[in-house]
């Protein structure tokens, strides 16, 4: 089911971009570079309407895909969607220009404590686009109900093969910090060596290290994965069989901002539609398709209650003060690749 | 005298202009991105992606431990990485060639359209993306999937087996992509197999293993040792079906290069892997063909 239904969003994207690079007398062009999946195509579409500019919308699955193809000098792209870490990284290597985001109508709804960027702490560059935190995808028939990564480690030590977690090292390493109390953008030679030893010691009992997990878990053949906030799009539609839950040890959240790039030929399109994603009804028609976090103060009132409610989606103070964000470590990530190496070797 | 120079200097000519566009698109895709490979894995790693331009051959220390700096250290879990690597390549070689070497004979003794067909299906595979089929095979092996659904449902087993995320699915999805690259080589020789040969030996009263061992197998040697080795090298280097069916617990060097480039940002280091396992398979196959040279010059003598 879950499958068909991907095809065919991707199906319906692939249409509507057609369609849009089809509209022959428009004002001009926009080209979006950013992640697959990560946007509402009716939005695109909307704006395509709206101020009569062709769109096109590539798409990339990692930050450093993105980055090495930037870097390699892929010009054409205006916008670009980086983790804020990565956004940090591009603004550092000369590759973004200023938008004086912050000087525009609509700003006012940018929640302040979604600046998250160090290099750009007042949004001279990106908008805050959107945020989510990573915790626990599970079938509630096999886990009537889940709250802990303590929890999750009992359930796969006693049903070995039936989790997941994330292929990503310093997503899992992280959950291992997490648990030791440490932070997630520890350097720290000893707390990143106790992590690895502690992913180590749960790896017989880890399924697969994996993304695409929806279909498993929907299916029964995975009764929890490690997985995006993304996830509570399918959990809503049978809520009373999947779940999705920020483990109460606290979790790992991303942030995207929107970058323009410093070589984007369509500047002035690129500002508006920066300003358009700030409309409240426009933020939160996005959210209801991604289902994670709102940077948009004022939209989060217009979201349907089952998004509005969900302690995912739109965590309470305590749980947000749980969640660590990824910072940029340097040249200290050699020591989170090499975990991850022994992580997965021995 | 001067017109059979002539007609040879033509010649040449023509050889010349008909290699060309071969020897101009082997140098361009080929030997180019082989140097910046080689070039790159000496090189230290840029803190982003790319290199910084800085002689560096510690990346070899860390896989073969020599020569190391004070930030490499030799970690012996990139020789295993590659042991298993090789122990899955040998593997899904042994599995395809039990699967082809019979249904070859099989296959050769059809007639018009019969064999046609046979040989369209073994291609048939091909026509379809290969992600598609690696999927196809998650979704049979999982544990509400096909094999167990039917298994259990015979009553044979009671709980589901662990079928996904193995090295046991990972060979099976090696060998299901990779047969036909044994078969058709090995049918090739089994096709220009001359079984006046075969008679002649049960005639002079070899038995059938003796005829098996001394003359079916040393003629379609040649296709065995070039199926195998076109299996090989494919299976050594993938990392998509150790990625989709391995759950990414098992691992394959062809995915610890892919993670050197795209999440460790170590671009020297994923060269250097993969230009020894470049080193590994070269000399393997010159001593196959030295071996084939020795074993010919015998053959003459």
């Amino acid at each position: 089911m879950n499958m068909i239904k991907y095809l065919k969003s991707g199906v319906a994207i692939a249409a509507s971009v057609m369609a849009m690079t089809s509209i022959a007398s428009a004002e001009g062009s926009l080209n979006l570079y950013n992640w697959g999946e990560y946007i509402n195509p009716e939005i695109i579409e909307d704006f395509s309407k709206e101020f009569d500019v062709d769109v096109t919308l590539d798409t990339y699955s990692t930050n450093e895909e993105m980055l090495a193809r930037i870097q390699a000098g892929a010009t054409g792209y205006d916008l670009v969607w980086p983790s804020v870490h990565m956004h940090d990284i591009m603004q550092k290597l000369n590759l973004l220009q200023p938008t004086n985001v912050n000087q525009m109508p609509g700003f006012e709804n940018i929640d302040p404590s979604a600046l998250r960027s160090k290099e750009d702490p007042k949004a001279e560059y990106c908008l805050p686009y959107a945020w989510g935190a990573v915790g626990i995808f599970y079938n509630k028939e096999m886990i009537p109900e889940l709250t802990s990564w303590q929890q999750f480690f009992d359930y796969a030590a006693a049903n070995p093969g039936k989790v997941t977690m994330l292929d990503d090292l310093r997503e899992t390493l992280g959950v291992g910090l997490i648990l030791n109390g440490a932070s997630v953008n520890s350097s720290d030679k000893d707390e990143i060596t106790a992590a690895e030893e502690f992913i180590l010691k749960q790896k017989p009992n880890i399924g697969a290290f994996r993304y695409d997990i929806i279909p498993l878990v929907t299916a029964g053949d995975m009764a929890a994965s490690h997985y995006y906030v993304g996830a509570v799009l399918n959990a809503n539609q049978s809520p009373d069989k999947l779940g999705f839950v920020i483990p109460e040890e606290g979790a790992t959240m991303y942030q995207e901002d929107i970058c323009m790039l410093k070589t984007a030929p369509n500047t002035a399109n690129a500002l508006k539609f920066l300003e358009f994603m700030m409309r409240p009804d426009v933020s939160a028609k996005n959210t209801e398709r991604l289902t994670n976090g709102s940077v948009n103060t004022a939209a989060i009132a217009l979201l349907p209650d089952e998004l509005k409610n969900h302690p995912a989606v739109n965590p309470p103070a305590e749980m947000r003060a749980k969640l660590q964000i990824f910072d940029d470590l340097g040249k200290s990530l050699r020591l989170y690749t090499r975990a991850w190496d022994r992580v997965k070797t021995n | 005298m001067a017109g059979s120079g002539a007609i040879l200097a033509r010649k040449r000519r023509t050889l010349i202009l008909l290699l060309a566009p071969l020897t101009l698109m082997l140098s361009v895709f080929f030997l180019i991105p082989l140097s910046i490979m080689v070039i790159y894995s000496f090189l230290e790693p840029g803190l982003y992606g790319g290199v910084e331009w800085n002689w560096y051959p510690y990346n070899y220390g860390r896989i073969l431990g020599w020569p190391l700096n004070d930030f490499e250290t030799f970690e012996v879990i990139y020789l295993k990485i590659f042991l298993n690597s090789a122990q899955i390549a040998v593997m899904t070689v042994i599995v395809t060639f039990l699967l082809s070497y019979p249904a070859a004979f099989w296959v050769s003794r059809m007639t018009g359209a019969r064999k046609n067909l046979a040989l369209f299906l073994i291609t048939l595979p091909f026509f379809a993306n290969m992600l598609v089929r690696i999927y196809a095979w998650l979704l049979l092996l999982r544990p509400t999937g096909f094999f167990n659904t039917i298994l259990q449902s015979t009553g044979l087993i009671a709980e589901p087996l662990n079928l996904l995320f193995t090295n046991f699915s990972v060979i099976i999805g090696m060998v299901y992509i990779l047969t036909p690259f044994m078969f058709l080589p090995i049918y090739a020789s089994v096709e220009k197999l001359d079984y006046s040969l075969v008679r002649a030996s049960q005639d002079l009263g070899a038995n059938p293993i003796q005829t098996f061992r001394r003359v079916i197998l040393p003629l379609t040697a040649p296709g065995i040792i070039g199926g195998s080795v076109i299996v090989f090298i494919p299976a050594l280097g993938n990392f998509i079906v150790p990625a989709f069916l391995g759950g990414s617990k098992v691992q394959m060097t062809g995915n610890l290069i892919e993670r050197s480039f795209l999440q460790s940002r170590d671009w020297p280091f994923g060269a250097a892997l993969a230009l020894l396992i470049m080193a590994f398979v070269v000399i393997l196959v010159m001593f196959q063909i030295s071996r084939q040279n020795r074993a010919a010059e015998r053959g003459i003598a």
